[in-house]
Parts: structure tokens; C-alpha cells; sequence
């Protein structure tokens, strides 16, 4: 944290006006706003670990396509259920961060994409566990 | 964070000793996050009514430019589709072999199947061709022009060819 008052000039913009250092104590004081030490220099990881669990999670989706193809079966029907959900679900917050702004607007967006992705896997569950199965499914709409 | 700064700007002295001193005997630290300014920005952008200057509709198309909307296009299409099946799944009374017996039923020939197997094939395999060149560029691969042009025009024709073939199966 004291590192945060030493650090570059990126994060220090100079006083515009010099003041009398009797003064200056507590002008500099009024000027400094309380920010949460998760606004400071440490931060959280969070959205660093994200990027990455998107980029694993791609990869292995890529990876279940031939697994698909070559073991179809219950287990890749739900595996893949989980990847698509959860690679779509992604992607899709990806947009919402781009183009909604404002901080009501972006809540609101991110709880009708949870519930879009909520729905999408437990429809999914129910196709793979009451009906013919995701890799069945592709496998018959190309057969005819 | 906050009882730290308050204490070293009660003293007055803190910065003026460091070895950096002389660089930061007038600085004050940031109150604001970048975040804060961009909506500080917006707000009051939105509040004066101000007209936006014409970016998107002016700037000329590239290659790059559309490969990757249309990264973002086929990916929502997908999203979507996924989401309708889902949906259909939960809602629908009968089983998926009967809706695609019923499909079959009304179809207007061969030639109807295969556009629409290259249809579906076709955002499938952009995504997923264009999907790996995104994660080269996240190893750090294939950054310069050239290459960005090159790994775009492979991408492409890998789709057209996988689409074709897929749509022949």
C-alpha cells in the first residue's frame, strides 16, 4: 500500500496551485476521496482467473467435438450440455459488458442472461435424460 | 487505505521525503477510478443531450473488421439456437424423433437438406476456425498484419471446404 504513493506518475496528478503549508495538510486531506483498498494497487485477481477459465474452457470444448463424434454417449451429451452452457453463457456476458452501460442496466442484463443460461442447461439435462441425447440428436438430423 | 493517506497528508512531509521526492512534492494521489471518469463521462454526455460524432457508419470496412464481428454474429446465432432447442426441449409434448419425421415429412428435396445442413454447419465451423485464431493471438501468435490477413483468409476457406463437406455427409 505504500508502494501505491510511490509508485509511477499514472496513478499521482500534481497540485494545480501551490498553497501555503499550513494550508496544505488539510486541503490535501479534503481532496483525497476513501477509496476501498480493492480500488488500490493489490486488487483482486477475479477477472485475470476468468480470461483464463475462458480460454481452458474453449479448448476443451474444441477437444469434445471429435470425442463426440467418435464416442457419442450420455456422458459427452452432459459434458457437452455444461460446455456449451457455460461457453455460451460467457461469450454472451462478454457483449453485455461491451455494449450495456449503466450500473441498473448491467445488473438487469446479467440476471436475464442467468436465467437464459439456467434454462438453456436444465433443457438440455432434461433432452440428454428424457430424450435421445445431444450426440443421437446431430447424429439423426444428418443421417437423412 | 483511506486513515493511511489522511495520516501522511496531515503531515505534509511524507512524500517531500522520499527519494522521489522532488517528482512528488506537489502530487496528490487519484481519487477517482478509470471506471468512475468513463461514467462521469457518459453521464454527463448523455445529460447535455450531446450528438455522437458518426464512427462506425463511416469507418471503411477491413477484413479483420468483419471476421470479428461476425466471430461475435455466429456466436450469438449459436447462443441462440442452442437456447431455442433447449427451450423447445422443455416446452414440446412429443419426442425429437417425431419432430424431425414431422420436418422430413415436408421437405422440398435433397437439395432443401443439403443448404440446410451447410446452413447450420456453416456458423459452426467459422466459430470454431476463427475460435482457434483467437487463441494463437492469446499465445501472442501471429500479431503482425500480414499474419493477421493470412490466419483471416485460412480461416475462411477451412469454413467454406468443413461446410461443404459437412453438408455432403
Amino acid at each position: 500500500m505504500i508502494s501505491l504513493l510511490f509508485r509511477s506518475s499514472s496513478l499521482i496528478r500534481p497540485l494545480a496551485v501551490q498553497k501555503k503549508d499550513r494550508d496544505c495538510p488539510y486541503l490535501i486531506s479534503a481532496k483525497i476521496h476513501a477509496t476501498p483498498s480493492n480500488y488500490a494497487g493489490s486488487g483482486s485477481k477475479a477477472a485475470s482467473l476468468h480470461w483464463t477459465g475462458e480460454r481452458i474452457l474453449s479448448i476443451a470444448l474444441l477437444g469434445l467435438a471429435p470425442v463426440a463424434f467418435c464416442y457419442p454417449g450420455p456422458a459427452v451429451d452432459y459434458s457437452l450440455a455444461a460446455a456449451l452452457t457455460v461457453h455460451g453463457h460467457w461469450g454472451l456476458g462478454q457483449i453485455v459488458t461491451d455494449y450495456v452501460h449503466g450500473d441498473f442496466k448491467i445488473k438487469m442484463a446479467n440476471a436475464g442472461l442467468f436465467l437464459l443460461s439456467t434454462v438453456t442447461f436444465a433443457g438440455l439435462c432434461y433432452f440428454n435424460y428424457h430424450d435421445v441425447g445431444i450426440c443421437k440428436a446431430v447424429a439423426l438430423l444428418w443421417s437423412k | 487505505m483511506a486513515l493511511l493517506l489522511r495520516t501522511v497528508a496531515r503531515q505534509g512531509q511524507c512524500l517531500s521525503r522520499s527519494q522521489f521526492g522532488v517528482l512528488y512534492r506537489h502530487a496528490v494521489p487519484m481519487g477517482t477510478t478509470a471506471n468512475e471518469e468513463m461514467n462521469k463521462f457518459w453521464a454527463k454526455n448523455t445529460r447535455l443531450n450531446r450528438p455522437v460524432s458518426p464512427h462506425i457508419s463511416i469507418y471503411k470496412w477491413s477484413i479483420p473488421m468483419l471476421m470479428s464481428i461476425s466471430h461475435r454474429g455466429t456466436g450469438v446465432a449459436l447462443s441462440s439456437g442452442i437456447s431455442a432447442f433447449a427451450l423447445a426441449a422443455l416446452v414440446l409434448p412429443e419426442s425429437y424423433p417425431y419432430y424431425l419425421d414431422l420436418i422430413h415429412s415436408m421437405t422440398f428435396g435433397p437439395q432443401f437438406l443439403a443448404f440446410s445442413k451447410f446452413a447450420l454447419a456453416f456458423p459452426v465451423a467459422y466459430h470454431t476456425f476463427n475460435g482457434i485464431r483467437h487463441l494463437a493471438w492469446d499465445l501472442g501468435k501471429g500479431f503482425k498484419i500480414p499474419e493477421v490477413y493470412r490466419s483471416g483468409y485460412i480461416v475462411v476457406a477451412l469454413t467454406v471446404l468443413t461446410s461443404i463437406s459437412l453438408a455432403a455427409m
